[in-house]
This record gives C-alpha cells, structure tokens and sequence, in this order.
C-alpha cells in the first residue's frame, strides 16, 4: 500500500513522511513526498513531483485538484496532510474530489482491516476519541507528532497534472521571519497571556526566556486580537501544538482551548495572581502572584537580574 | 446581495463534565450557538448593512439548532433554513446536505462560515462546501471586504499574513477577530419569532452523489490530567525560589 504525503511546511513534511514509510511498510508500499512546482531542498525519501501550467503552491484548491489528478496515477489509498490551514483546506477539496473521508488531527494512526484509524481531540481537547475510516481516507496530522524522516532522499518521480484555473488571486502580506516551528519544536517556552498589561510588557517575559534558555510564544487574544505578536506565537486547538519540556504560563487563565496545545509538555508551570485560574488545575507547578513581582524575582533568582 | 452563513449548534465544550467512567455527559449538556459562528453571523449581518440585501442562516443538526437559528435571527438575520439530521454527520457529509441545501434556497453571493466548529474543530465544512458549490474559497478571513462583484478578505496563516480576492459568488470562512459580535434586544429577540423559519431534512435532499460513508467515532473518554499541581503562594521572592528549586531538581535549570 502506497501513502502519499503533503505539507506546504517542509519540516512538517518530513514528518508525515516518517508516518507514512511506517504505515506503507507493514504493507510492502512506499511513502512519496508530494511536492509542487519543484523539489524542495532538504526532502527526503521518495518524492513524487507533481508538474503543472500554472502554479500550485500557495492555492489549496489547486493543490487539492492536483493531487486528486496525481492519485489517479498513483494508487495511495492514505494520504497524509499537514495540519495546517493550507492543509485543511487541501485535504478538504480533495476529499470532495476523490469521496475520501477525513480524520483531522489524529494521532497513533493504524491501517487496520482496511480502515485507517486514529485518536484526536474533541470538545477542545477535553476529551479523546477514536476516529476511523474506510480506506482510502486522509488523515490530517499536526506538527511533533512523529520524528522527521532522515534517510537518505530517493528517487524523484514526476506526474503531469492539470487543473482548472485560479480562482483566487493571491497576494502576501506579511511573511514572518520567525516560523512557529520555533516553537514547535522548542525545548523551553514562556508564554504569555492576557495578563500582561501592555506590548512592552512581553519584553520582561522574553527575559525569563532567555534566561531559561527558551523561546517566548502567547494565548490567542494576544496574537490574534490584541496583534501583539504575530499568528506564528499562537499556541492552542487553532494555533500551534507544541511539547517542550518546560512550559511557563505567564498571566495566562488556561481556558481549555489552550490547554488543547500544550498538553504534551513534560512539565507545565503556571503564574497567576488568580489562584482560581484553571490553569492550576492543569500545572505541576504553580506561582500565585502578580506576574509583574514574580518574573522580575524569578530573574533574580536565576541571577539575570 | 444575498447571503448566506452556515452555523452550528455546539456542545458549550467549556461546560462539559465528563461522567464517572469518564465518558462526555451530552444528555443534558449545556449547548449553543458555536463561539466562532457568532463571527459569521455578524459579518453576514454587516455585510447586508453595508451592501443591501438578505441573509439567511443555515443551521444542519438536531431539534436543538432552531435555538442557534432563533438567536441568529434576533441579531438581525432575516430567514432561517433548518436542516434536519437525526444523527451526527462528519464534515464531509455535512458540507454535502448544507451545498444541496444552500442550491435550493439559493442562489446566493456569499456563503460566510466560521473557521471551524468550537466543539470538534475539524475546519473542513469551508473548503468542503466550497468545493461542493464549485466556487472560491477564501479561508480564515480577519477582514472582508466587498466591491461591486468582487471579495477582498485577509487572512493571517501559521507563519505569514495574505490577502485574497476573487469574483463573487464565493465561500469565506472567517476567524474570530474580524468583528465583535453583537447582541440582540429584547426587542429583536420578540421579533425574531416572527421571522420566516423553513426546514427541510437531510433524507429529502439526499441523492446519488451523496456521500456512502464517513467517519466513525468510537468510544469518547476525557483526557488524562496527570500533573502534580503543586502550588507555591507568599512573596514573590519566596516562591520564586521555591519554583526553581523545583526546576532544578526537576532537571530543567
Ligand atoms: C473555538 C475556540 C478556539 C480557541 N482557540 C484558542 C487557542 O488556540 N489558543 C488560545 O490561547 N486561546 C484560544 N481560544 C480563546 C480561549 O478560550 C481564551 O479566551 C484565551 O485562551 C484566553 O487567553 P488568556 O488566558 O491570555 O486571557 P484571560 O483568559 O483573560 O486570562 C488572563 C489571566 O491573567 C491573569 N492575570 C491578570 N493580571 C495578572 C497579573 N498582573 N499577574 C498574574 N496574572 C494576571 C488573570 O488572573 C487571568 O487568569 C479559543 C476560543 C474558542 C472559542
């Protein structure tokens, strides 16, 4: 059984494609790297280039009728998807395209009795379930859920694909410097919440990442509404996973939909001046305090004042 | 300019209870409108006000979604269309019956829905649905903007922020920044019973192209809070250091 995988983020690429040589292992298949437009530098494995008229990458639509066009050359009844939004949106065109259902989110996949089965989050996280579906089905999987694949790159084999026009037209923005796979794959954490006062403030909580030897990452309302930071730092169910083995909540309640993302880190320390905060509840270790007297004191005490 | 938003009627995921077997305890849990389709409700609404035209809100699920339908009619939606499902639907199918829906009660100019579902978060119904209808798709808007026939949104992705336009009609799904929803009245809550409310079921739209399988969820269990919770107050000098003596020995520092 064959596995095609697909990430518009390269190192999240190499991941799926650790996911799919296990799956396409046990049945005598392969995994392909599926990449647009040309091959990106540092892939490994085998890749399967998919060749276009017009640009594919950054339009999920076409990437998606791509793909679909490629699937009907190569017979892959699991497609891996990274868990992106670009993601999201490929593996959802693709699933109408091709009637595949899709598990989102998933992880400890299995290919079992013909069904491709995993568990993922619900209810923000609250809950696990154990999601399954005929194959062929796509699974869309998050970043740091399997180690990224290291073996030597295979070959490269290209498929023609056409697909229909554009339909959007697109323009960037802003690209940011720093990508979230800082983050994703950070060691040390200090995050900050809502209860830093103003931007400036963010200043004292990348101090105490330094001094921990960590990088700063925020709850949605600072990234997504306050704009203090940019999307790349939002750590939760709609932002960024992440598994240090330190994690430090500053100023942060812990509602749910944060927790979602950070709960596989190893140790989790939380400071709030509200003890009621159910951030707490989710902690090894706890500070109740104002954050303004506690992280300037903890700086202290690790003697960077 | 007639438009539509789809919504749904969620489980309030920050009130659930897990039972003693650990299990979600969904008879009788506390539901309402999904966090994120306020936003699309509002933004349906705005964009009537500013442009002219109709809204209808669409809500696919059980008996319960008239309350989400009744509440997006009362912040200023002007009919609702229910679409009856005995049983839950995977993303897929749900897009499905929604797109034969929307086709009936169409056609329309805009099809707005939130970015995901508060409750399972799966983020498909918008890209799905797009596909369906054979029409752009403009995902995790923080802005919207109309002119003339064509859309403009802004999207900020993982690592970067982009701006989209294409020629109306089209699907825009849309992130919880890009309006602070409204409330209604008293008075538009009264109003809103008055409203026009159509239903139609999920069996009268099936047909051959309809999807023959979907996902399956099994058994539902509450994660695993294994954490040591231990808690330090006083001055911050003194469970500052407190923290860190925990840190280290914790192997961190
Ligand atoms: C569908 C959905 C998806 C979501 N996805 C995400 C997500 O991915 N990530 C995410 O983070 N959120 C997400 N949210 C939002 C989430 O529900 C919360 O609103 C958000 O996490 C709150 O951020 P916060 O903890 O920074 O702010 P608040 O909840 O406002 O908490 C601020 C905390 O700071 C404390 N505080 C205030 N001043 C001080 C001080 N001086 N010293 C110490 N402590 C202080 C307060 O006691 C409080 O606990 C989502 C919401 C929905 C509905």
């Amino acid at each position: 059984m064959d596995v095609l995988v697909f990430s518009e983020n390269p190192h999240l690429a190499a991941e799926l494609l650790s996911a799919g040589a296990g799956l396409a292992a046990a049945s005598g298949g392969r995994a392909y790297s599926v990449e647009a437009d040309s091959v990106r530098q540092g892939t490994h494995g085998n890749a399967l280039l998919l060749r276009s008229e017009v640009p594919l990458l950054g339009d999920p639509a076409l990437l998606a009728e791509a793909i679909s066009a490629a699937r009907k050359t190569k017979v892959a009844p699991v497609v891996l998807i990274g868990s992106t939004k670009t993601g999201r949106m490929v593996a959802g065109g693709l699933a109408v395209l091709d009637q595949l259902c899709v598990l989102s989110d998933v992880r400890d996949l299995r290919v079992d009795g013909g069904r491709l089965t995993g568990t993922r989050g619900v209810y923000a996280g609250k809950f696990n379930a154990l999601v399954g579906g005929p194959l062929p089905s796509i699974a869309l999987i998050p970043q740091g859920s399997y180690e990224p694949f290291s073996e030597p790159s295979g070959p490269v084999e290209e498929v023609r694909v056409t697909t229909g026009p554009p339909k959007v037209s697109r323009e960037e923005l802003r690209s940011s410097a720093k990508s979230s796979l800082d983050l994703r794959g950070a060691k040390v954490i200090v995050a900050a919440g809502r209860g830093l006062k103003a931007k400036e403030d963010l200043a004292i909580v990348q101090r105490l990442a330094d001094a921990l030897g960590g990088v700063i990452g925020a709850s949605r309302p600072l990234s997504s509404d306050l704009g203090w930071l940019g999307e790349e730092y939002h750590i939760g169910l709609t932002g960024v996973y992440v598994h240090p083995d330190l994690y430090v909540a500053v100023g942060i309640s812990g509602q749910i939909q944060h927790v979602a993302g950070i709960r596989d880190s190893k140790v989790i320390v939380a400071i709030n001046r509200d003890k009621q905060a159910p951030i707490f509840q989710v902690s090894d270790y706890g500070v109740v305090g104002d954050l303004y007297e506690v992280v300037p004191a903890l700086l202290r005490a690790l003697g960077r004042p | 300019m007639n438009i539509a938003v789809c919504v749904k009627h969620a489980v309030d995921e920050g009130e659930l209870r897990a039972d003693t077997s650990g299990r979600p305890q969904l008879q009788g849990a506390l539901s309402k409108m999904g966090s994120f389709d306020r936003n699309a409700v509002e933004e349906a609404i705005r964009l009537k006000e500013s442009n002219g035209g109709s809204v209808t809100v669409v809500c696919l699920g059980g008996a319960d979604s008239k309350k989400t339908l009744k509440e997006a009619l009362a912040m200023g939606c002007d009919k609702a269309l229910a679409v009856a499902s005995a049983r839950a639907l995977d993303a897929l199918a749900t897009s499905y019956y929604l797109s034969r829906a929307l086709k009936k009660a169409g056609p329309f100019d805009v099809v707005l829905l939130a970015e995901g579902a508060s409750d399972t978060y799966h983020g498909l119904v918008g890209p799905m649905l797009a596909r369906w209808l054979g029409l752009p798709f403009l995902g995790f808007a923080r802005k919207v903007e109309v002119n003339g026939s064509k859309v403009r949104t802004e999207a900020a992705l993982e690592d970067r922020a982009e701006s989209y336009e294409t020629v109306l009609p089209a699907v825009i799904s849309v992130v919880s920044e890009v309006n602070t929803p409204r409330y209604p009245t008293l008075l538009q809550i009264m109003q809103a019973a008055k409203k026009p409310m159509e239903e139609v079921t999920v069996e009268s739209l099936t047909d051959e192209g309809a999807p023959k399988f979907g996902v399956t969820v099994g058994d539902v269990v509450v994660q695993s809070v294994d954490r040591k919770k231990l808690v330090f107050e006083g001055p911050a000098e003194e469970t500052s250091r407190k923290l860190i003596d925990a840190l280290r020995k914790e192997g961190l520092l």
